[in-house]
């Protein structure tokens, strides 16, 4: 542009003009953000996960026994697993034979931003109760993006130090009420129990909880040790084991939270399956 | 505001195109790892645990 030009530019013309390109930039930016929830974040998770994973396979790689002053007390790792570290490991095959990930202790932001989070203080893989564990839907390696196409009876297995626990997907809500003919459909059924209590009012301790459940963001009580009952009716000996997959609802959303409970079907040593996809063939799931 | 800071890019033509692609490197880099990385838990898209 001359200089003469430019003096005759108004200054109109300049304020809408840089408001114009304001805009547009403020535009960009916003599908910048969009691109960055959606895929840097996952590269940034997926190092993280890395980490985790080679630190938990160190760990499971040492000998137990470090301590040889204290040979008499038991010498086991800590019982709680710390805050951020990686403790076990949890597979969805309905997700295909590669979905694995590292499930660290904790469920604030940075937790979860390096894997599946356990929510302290629910049970471990396992035990009786509840192992609660939360994971991202969207992005940060969205472990939980397809909880929605979870059916029941498919498996969720969780691996440990010495065992794979083979966890299944309970009845669906519609296929509660007569889950002992629907369940013939498919063998992987067979263990897959309806805790709901036909006689009970409300079904019984266990009459909220089905296969997949949209609960509203302060049902806490989602991972207590029997789900929706946090005043906890039964003693630990009488608890199903069970775990509890959380994520955000709607997909792209937070008013809500999708909430998949499975009960404990198997438990296989790892000496005895050898592998994970030794593991499948043993549990009847397509290798 | 664009045309104004491309007239006062100095050097050749060559010299400022690369410096407006060095720029415009730097600012997505610092939105990507700075910027979004800090507003990204303060907006409500994606909370996971109850």
């Amino acid at each position: 542009m001359g200089s003469r030009q430019r003096q005759r530019t108004s200054a109109l013309v300049v304020i809408v003009r840089t408001f114009g390109e304001l805009m547009i930039t403020f535009g960009v930016v916003v599908l910048l953000f969009v691109v960055y929830t959606l895929y840097v974040t996952d590269i940034v998770a997926a190092k993280k996960q890395d980490g985790v994973n080679d630190e938990l396979e160190r760990s499971w790689a040492a000998p137990v026994a470090q301590q040889p002053a204290q040979q008499d007390k038991k010498p086991k790792r800590p019982a709680k697993p710390e805050q951020g570290a990686g403790f076990a490991r949890i597979y969805i095959p309905h997700f295909g034979k590669d979905f694995q990930f590292v499930i660290v202790e904790g469920v604030g932001s940075a937790e979860l931003e390096i894997g599946p989070g356990h929510y302290p203080d629910t049970a471990l893989p396992g035990q009786p109760g509840n192992v609660g564990i939360a994971g991202h839907r969207i992005g940060k390696g969205a472990p939980f993006n397809d909880l929605d196409k979870l059916n029941s009876c498919d498996a969720i297995v969780l691996e440990t130090e010495t065992d794979f626990f083979v966890y299944r997907v309970m009845p669906m809500p519609d296929e509660v009420a007569n889950w002992e003919s629907v369940k013939q459909r498919d063998p992987r059924c067979a263990r897959v129990p309806s805790l709901r209590k036909a006689g009970q009012p409300e079904g019984g301790p266990y009459g909220r909880t089905v296969g997949r459940r949209i609960v509203t963001p302060d049902r806490g009580d989602a991972v207590a040790p029997v789900p929706y009952r946090p005043e906890n009716p039964l003693p630990k000996a009488q608890q199903a084991s069970l775990v509890t997959l959380t994520t955000c609802h709607p997909e792209y959303g937070n008013s809500e939270r999708m909430i998949v409970h499975g009960a404990l079907v198997n438990q296989v040593p790892k000496q005895q399956a050898g592998s994970y996809e030794a593991l499948l063939g043993l549990i009847g799931e397509p290798v | 505001m664009y045309g104004w800071m491309w007239r006062h890019l100095p050097g050749p033509l060559v010299v400022r195109l690369f410096t407006a692609i060095a720029l415009l490197i730097v600012i997505v880099a610092v939105l990507l790892f700075v910027v979004f990385p800090w507003l990204e838990p303060k907006l409500p898209f994606n909370d996971v645990s109850v």
